[in-house]
């Protein structure tokens, strides 16, 4: 087969100047950052579309690590109560804590007396005062234990099972369905914020290549003129996709944004919320990596919308 | 050989419409030909397969010797960044300004800004205008806008000179001095071929006619003279 003619084969002078590449994107980016001040309203608008679009997913993903650091803290804590009859022998719970507390997987064994549960009862409960009508003590004995994070759940309930089995024990509470709800609560949230990702990504797309379609159709008449005198789809393509990638990140930024006002919001409400369980709260926030991420997806979107319209448009371009 | 040559060329579009039939023409490089022929006799269509818009049904369109036909799509736009176009309806761009319009082809060549605007301003010169630079095209006159057209075709020294209609919308005097315009670049080695259906301007230029007619050459004054001398 006969091998194809170049340009150069037909003009031999065909040179193109070095750096001419390098001064292109500089000009491109110049134009591009003109066009938008020229059109700020609009961009505004386009900004605030694909802000919200990866908002969501990014707000959904906090939550999930949110989420798994409040059940990482839980699990530092993870292990039973003992709650024992009402009136048992003081010398029962006391013997109980000591032998759990020979355990090698378990980390604390803390006895609450009745008398130290109703001091407990009495600085934190509004209904102190009842408590002085009352002629008995109503409050059980204790014990909290505490069992190391990496123990297995066999090994958790088999603990349970032996402590239900001694001597005035009423009832025995195992921590660990909390925690297991907590990770079907992370796995649905992580699900959906998979789902979010994805339809939202393809909505921040398609908020793009309609915007840049938009400024392909406002400039036709210069792309045909560019055509004739002999510019590459490369080169014609250039300007949309430096818009594209400008709408990603400002979306992205917008993004950002919202995202730490909504955490700002709701940090007040989550702390008394956690407090009311006696728990500190500490917000997982973004971090450089994350907003380095939202960022790079953020521009890829963009660009990717961009690159599409532009493709099919210049496709369909009749000069 | 150097310059442009048609061998046996048809174009049939999809629509049916047959716009050029057999088609055989060499025009020497350095040269200035007119295509002169009624709205529809191909001439246009002509223009577009030099300048690689359109690919030949049959036959062959050769530029110095290669076959445009052949050139990869992607290879196309380089090959065009030889070419000037001066079109009837100028496609200048009315929010840039005239030395932005004249500057385009210069910038997809890739000039640096201060090279591009010493050329910008020669072509401006070349067409008087100068003192224009800085308008938009809504503020010039139809003959300034053609200029500016002929400035945009010619500031990257192209080798080819095509003019589709340039004077369609100029009064007599006008269109004598755009197609003096064309005359001074093809002065000056540029080959030039200008489309037109004002015979009787064609007729005052003195240069070689090929006449198209329903997308055959029914005339070439160039091949009149050849006759004649071979008698």
């Amino acid at each position: 087969m006969a091998v194809k003619p170049k340009p150069s084969d037909v003009w031999p002078s065909d040179r193109r100047p070095r750096r001419a590449f390098g001064r292109d994107h500089v000009r491109v980016a110049r134009e591009s950052f003109t066009f938008i001040s020229q059109r700020l309203g609009a961009t505004l608008l386009v900004w605030v579309l694909i802000g919200i679009a990866l908002a969501l997913p990014t707000a959904l993903y906090l939550t999930e690590r949110n989420l798994a650091a409040v059940a990482g803290e839980w699990q530092e804590n993870l292990g039973f109560s003992i709650y024992f009859q009402p009136g048992v022998a003081a010398e029962a719970p006391a013997a109980l804590a000591r032998r759990l507390r020979r355990e090698p997987d378990v980390d604390r064994a803390r006895l609450i007396t009745p008398e130290q549960a109703l001091l407990e009862f009495r600085r934190h409960a509004a209904i102190s005062d009842a408590l002085d009508l009352l002629d008995d003590n109503p409050l059980p004995a204790t014990i909290r234990v505490a069992v190391a994070a990496d123990v297995p759940a066999a090994r958790l309930t088999l603990l349970a099972d032996h402590a239900r089995r001694s001597e005035g024990v009423d009832e025995v509470a195992v921590e660990r369905a909390w925690l297991e709800r907590l990770a079907t609560i992370r796995e649905v949230v992580d699900r959906i914020y998979q789902v979010a990702a994805v339809l939202l990504g393809i909505g921040a797309v398609l908020v793009s290549s309609a915007s840049v379609r938009l400024a392909i159709e406002a400039r036709l008449d210069e792309l045909q003129v560019l055509a004739l005198v002999g510019a590459s789809k490369r080169f014609m393509r250039r300007p949309f996709l430096y818009l594209g990638v400008i709408y990603g990140v400002c979306g992205a930024l917008v993004a950002a944004m919202l995202v730490s006002m909504a955490l700002i919001w709701l940090e007040a409400p989550l702390t008394r919320l956690f407090g009311s369980y006696g728990r500190g709260l500490e917000l997982v926030r973004f971090d450089p990596t994350m907003f380095l991420a939202l960022l790079a997806s953020g521009t890829l979107l963009g660009w990717l919308g961009a690159r599409i319209a532009s493709d099919q448009r210049l496709r369909e371009l009749a000069v | 050989m150097d310059g442009i040559e048609f061998r046996r060329v048809v174009k049939h579009f999809d629509s049916g419409v047959e716009a050029l039939r057999d088609v055989s023409v060499t025009i020497a490089a350095g040269t200035m030909t007119f295509l002169s022929g009624h709205s529809g006799a191909g001439k246009s269509t002509f223009l577009r397969l030099v300048l690689g818009l359109e690919t030949a049904t049959r036959g062959q369109v050769l530029v110095n010797g290669c076959d445009i036909g052949r050139l990869a799509p992607r290879h196309l736009p380089r090959y065009r960044q030889h070419l000037g176009v001066v079109l009837q309806d100028h496609r200048l761009l009315a929010h840039r300004s005239v030395f932005d319009n004249v500057a385009l082809p210069l910038r997809v060549a890739g000039m640096k800004e201060r090279d591009a605007g010493r050329r910008v301003r020669a072509a401006l010169s070349s067409v008087e205008l100068l003192d224009k630079e800085r308008l938009l095209p809504r503020h010039l006159s139809a003959g300034e806008r053609q200029r500016v057209g002929i400035a945009r075709a010619v500031v990257n020294r192209p080798k080819v000179l095509l003019a589709d209609e340039p004077t369609g919308n100029l009064d007599p005097a006008l269109s004598r001095s755009v197609m003096g315009l064309f005359r001074q670049f093809h002065d000056i080695g540029t080959t030039v071929i200008v489309a037109s259906h004002d015979a009787q301007l064609l007729a005052t230029m003195g240069v070689r006619i090929v006449e198209l007619a329903k997308g055959r050459v029914v005339g070439d004054t160039a091949a009149a003279v050849d006759t004649a001398a071979e008698a």
